[in-house]
């Protein structure tokens, strides 16, 4: 998996397992989150069976960003724009969820390739909603126009009170990311992870791929927005986004692509910090057998390291131990 | 509240045949995948021993198409199409005996390589316990008969204390159970492509086993109506493609009677479950054993056969009755003694119970003061994960 699906897969095996046996009324109840703290609910009741309420919760926006009603700008349409009569949105949503969707399964069609198309749009749900402002200003970009109500500088969130910032003009559309990690390791991590991409970008293959910079000092678009918004402890990415990367059908992929780049990102760090630690392991693994072998008298040692793994509790431990 | 604690914890149980994961709060894992590991060796060896060039060649060639491991259903399905990968079966049943070590080990990859802010390394068969808890009445008191792929355990547990001295360990489990049905159809000429026999075997075993109350009686009954009883297996054999029949006769209720009767499956074990839990329950302390035997739990996939707890119950019920009896006998009916009350228990998400007990007791408030975290960890190391604080009194 080198990049995300869009979609939500246990979402998607959910939906098609309920078409599958729509007729045994089975309840559902299920939560769940997804990276960037994104939740979902679903519930479907015994008595209609084919109604599917989905409740989605959004990263709760950081103060650069506004929401209409909870909802990202141009979200409302994009929802209806893509699933058409088959969902209707339900207001007030779900206590504690940003937008409550009412599926009706037997609207869906009985086609195998156009079902599974919409099923995999409805799970795709967070690309639509999450990626409507963004999908807004690339279409304008597409037509060369810059959408007339539109502040100069725009902040889309993407984490939970974390913004990236999207500076549309009319020939192309700058996309930058304050990249931030709590943890010291993934930080030094991510920082060498994006040396390495922005070079790779300047491979001969990738001639036609978006210019992207990495920096530690604030872009000079950025100038205005508040210092706390910009506390990036692994610099700056910038993508510069030109018409020929929305034309058509590249249009939602670079949606989903730029929305889900911090993601990207800790996803790969986090791979490269789990193969450094197996290989360290197998170190640690290859110098205890040395060890091992070294070992002068494989009777008497036996006793002593099965005495060693029960003892050594913790202060703390035997602390409370004596108190309980 | 801090947003990290208000999010749902991720519950995972390592079965041995199926790992189960998903969101505390759920009544389902989200997903259950097969509990392998598939390696490719070669990539490992070649990248070990080859130069730096070599190297880049092999990565442009597509790092996708050589991962060096997969997981779950996209190891068996790899390991099935390619030869380059191994399949290994890493997992080693979390029982109540896990070394503490491996626990250690555990909470070692979850802090470090995850991150994760919590860790909480729970007993399975407390957790089978506590899904029956919320079912019936609240009881922390029973024995928990866990019977997975690879491992039974009977386990009792007093007042939420797992009582380890009187463990016991059956060595037949749901992967013996397939094999021996693999057995029986292979003796008697089912046209199965070898190959597939195991697959086939297990299938069969999921949809079509059941315990019977009499071997003798459901012999009878098969032969009499064959119709009835018979049923057909359909497949495609995977080499050339041809589809095949067979029929599925006596190994539908011979398979289960592994547990009941082991001498006809090996001749190493001979103990029949039954008998086991008796014997454990005999060896627990004198004051618990009325208690445990009223509560009964099954937990795992292997319990799942028809009528399992029926059985079960019924011959524990015959050896403590015999015992009673016997009991009186020797006292010339001097002193009547209460009737022992026996149960087996066996609830709709047995299969899933561990995994659903976890998810109820990591919905629970407390369960979060209750978590090792990764302050502690940072601060006394691994060593924290060998202590569990359910025995520290959180029932």
């Amino acid at each position: 998996m080198i990049l995300l699906q869009s979609h939500s897969r246990f979402l998607l095996q959910t939906l098609l397992n309920r078409l599958q046996n729509i007729e045994k009324g089975v309840e559902l109840d299920h939560h769940w989150v997804e990276f960037d703290d994104v939740r979902y609910h679903i519930q479907v009741s015994m008595k209609n069976p084919h109604i599917f309420l989905l409740s989605v919760s959004l990263p709760t926006p950081s103060s650069e960003t506004i929401f209409v009603s909870g909802l990202p700008f141009g979200a409302i349409e994009a929802i209806k724009a893509a699933y058409g009569s088959l969902v209707q949105i339900l207001d007030p949503p779900r206590d504690g969820f940003n937008l409550t969707l009412k599926i009706n399964l037997s609207k869906v069609p009985a086609n195998q390739e156009q079902k599974q198309a919409l099923l995999v749009k409805v799970a795709s749900i967070r690309e639509v909603v999450l990626g409507a402002p963004l999908r807004v200003i690339l279409k304008h970009l597409a037509s060369r126009t810059v959408a007339p109500d539109m502040d100069p500088l725009v902040a889309l969130v993407h984490r939970p009170k974390e913004s990236f910032f999207v500076f549309p003009q009319a020939d192309k559309v700058t996309v930058m990311y304050p990249m931030r990690f709590n943890d010291s390791i993934d930080t030094v991590l991510a920082t060498s992870f994006l040396q390495e991409f922005v070079e790779a970008r300047r491979t001969a293959g990738l001639n036609n791929t978006p210019p992207c910079s990495w920096s530690h000092t604030t872009p000079q678009e950025l100038k205005e927005v508040s210092p706390e918004a910009l506390s990036a402890n692994a610099g700056f990415v910038s993508f510069v986004i030109f018409p020929r990367h929305v034309e058509g059908q590249k249009l939602d992929r670079t949606v989903w692509s730029l929305s889900t780049f911090h993601a990207y990102v800790s996803y790969h760090v986090k791979c490269s910090e789990g193969f450094m630690h197996t290989r360290m392991r197998r170190r640690v693994e290859s110098l205890i057998q040395a060890l091992d072998r070294a070992k002068p008298d494989p009777e008497s040692s036996k006793k002593t390291s099965h005495n060693r793994s029960f003892q050594r509790l913790s202060l703390k431990e035997s602390r409370t131990r004596s108190f309980s | 509240m801090d947003p990290a604690a208000s999010r749902p914890a991720v519950v995972i149980d390592n079965g041995s045949g199926y790992t189960k994961m998903g969101f505390a709060g759920n009544v389902e894992p989200c997903f259950i995948v097969p509990t392998v590991v598939a390696i490719n060796e070669s990539f490992l060896n070649q990248s070990r021993s080859s130069s730096k060039g070599n190297w880049i060649a092999q990565h442009n060639a597509g790092v996708m198409a050589d991962l060096d491991f997969f997981i779950g259903d996209d190891a068996l399905s790899k390991a099935r199409s390619s030869s380059t990968y191994n399949l290994t079966y890493p997992i080693k049943h979390e029982s109540p005996l896990t070394a503490p070590e491996s626990r250690e080990y555990t909470g070692e990859i979850m802090f470090e390589t995850f991150n994760v802010p919590g860790l909480y390394i729970a007993v399975n068969s407390v957790l089978a316990l506590a899904a029956g808890y919320t079912t019936s009445k609240c009881e922390m008191t029973g024995v928990v008969v866990d019977i997975g792929d690879g491992s039974t355990h009977v386990v009792p547990v007093a007042d939420g204390y797992v009582i380890g001295s009187s463990i016991k360990s059956v060595p037949i489990a749901g992967k013996d159970v397939t094999l021996f049905v693999q057995q029986l159809m292979r003796e008697r000429g089912e046209n199965i492509p070898p190959e597939d026999s195991f697959e086939v075997a297990r299938k069969v075993k999921e949809m079509h086993c059941y315990t019977c109350s009499d071997i003798v009686k459901e012999f009878n009954k098969h032969d009499k109506e064959p119709a009835k009883y018979i049923k057909q297996w359909r497949g495609v054999k995977p080499k050339t493609g041809a589809p095949y029949s067979c029929d599925i006769g006596y190994e539908r209720f011979l398979g289960p009677e592994v547990f009941f009767n082991p001498e006809m499956y090996s001749s190493d074990f001979t103990t029949p479950l039954p008998v086991v839990i008796d014997k454990c329950i005999q060896s627990a302390p004198i004051d618990t054993r009325r208690s445990l035997y009223k509560n009964i739990v099954l937990s795992g996939g292997s319990t799942m056969f028809k009528d399992f707890h029926r059985r079960l119950q019924r011959d524990i019920k015959k050896i403590v009755d015999a015992r009673v009896l016997a009991a009186e006998a020797r006292l010339n009916g001097e002193i009547k003694s209460h009737p022992v009350e026996v149960n087996v228990l066996s609830h709709p998400i047995q299969r899933f119970a561990v995994w659903f007990g976890g998810s109820v007791l990591a919905s629970t408030p407390e369960f979060f003061t209750a978590c090792h975290t990764k302050a502690e960890y940072e601060e006394y190391g691994a060593s924290i994960c060998r202590t569990n604080p359910v025995f520290k009194g959180m029932y």
